[in-house]
């Protein structure tokens, strides 16, 4: 149960990661990757590692989304 | 060709680390090299040596303090780095492909939750920063937490009601805060015991764990002003 829980978490990261590097829209990235840290921080959780979970969803899903998103604001949106 | 030749390193560069994975030891493994090496010592000394109940936060603080107060500075510095960048550069005039000029109207439901739950969040953070040395959490942790919640409140609320959290005067302090607490702590402990960063013997648990209450107070107030920084250097037009 808590195997396939894990492979399942892990199939989805990688879906996840495939998924940022495709997508020409850069806010799409941007939120598939706040995603990513999301399961990430489940992962964490799940493999026993609850303070790096806590720093992985604050910083990682939290954070660093909306610094991306200022900076696609003051930029573009279309990668080039 | 050139496709092909990406594919080609990229598979050989895959090899050697999918061999590096298959070769080391199982997940749990009592036998591996990490924890015959002083792990062991950690995990049945570790609270009356350090002071903490919490082993991680015995290791970062006390038996590795050095290596913490070290990657405190590399934060630090990742600071200043981004203000060298982000000052004196003005904003790039905006090309409107997708993204509207004036910001979108903020949504009634994100504003009400994020003020109906600020002051929970608040309480939160606190709880895990001063309690870091019993439960999982610390300076960082609570920190980024802090720190996230200023950028929720900034964008909910608008600059001018958070900008009061981070004055300009007081705002080199707090961004210093955990190389500072480090400081001093490290001073403290040369007076006491001889050593940068020493602990007290350990029959003085109680000045122990204030001299780590200190450094994590100062980790969490420095993360979150160093988070709350660069988002509001970002923002400013």
């Amino acid at each position: 149960m808590s195997t396939a829980f894990d492979i399942m978490l892990l199939l989805f990261l990688i879906a996840t990661a495939l998924a940022v590097a495709r997508a020409k829209d850069l806010l799409a990235a941007a939120l598939i990757f706040s995603s990513y840290s999301l399961v990430m921080c489940l992962l964490w959780q799940h493999r026993g590692a609850p303070d790096v979970a806590m720093t992985e969803a604050a910083v990682g899903a939290g954070i660093t989304t909306v610094l991306f998103l200022v900076t696609i604001g003051r930029t573009t949106r279309r990668e080039k | 060709m050139k496709k092909a030749l990406v594919a080609a390193l990229l598979v050989l560069t895959a090899i050697p680390l999918l061999i590096g994975v298959a070769s080391m030891p199982p997940h749990g493994d009592p036998d591996a090299p990490m924890h015959t090496h002083v792990s062991a010592r950690y995990i049945e000394q570790g609270e009356e040596e350090a002071g903490a109940a919490n082993i991680v936060t015995a290791v970062i603080l006390n038996y590795r303090g050095l290596d913490t107060a070290g990657e405190v500075t590399v934060i630090f510095t990742a600071l200043a780095a981004a203000l060298a960048v982000l000052i004196g550069f003005p904003a790039p005039p905006k090309d409107n492909d997708g993204v509207p000029a004036a910001p979108a109207p903020l949504s009634p439901v994100v504003s009400f939750v994020v003020r109906l739950l600020a002051p929970f969040i608040v309480l939160f953070s606190v709880y895990v920063i001063l309690n870091g040395h019993v439960t999982p959490g610390g300076g960082f942790q609570g920190g980024a937490i802090l720190g996230g919640l200023f950028i929720a409140l900034t964008i909910v609320l608008g600059e001018g009601r958070t900008r009061v959290l981070l004055p300009r005067r007081g705002a080199p302090w707090m961004q210093g805060a955990a190389l500072l607490a480090f400081v001093a702590v490290g001073i403290l402990g040369t007076a006491l015991t001889g050593y940068f960063l020493g602990y007290p013997a350990e029959s003085q648990h109680l000045v122990t764990e204030l001299m780590m209450l200190v450094i994590e107070v100062g980790i969490g107030l420095g993360g979150a002003a160093i988070f709350a920084t660069i988002f509001l250097q970002m923002e400013e037009e």
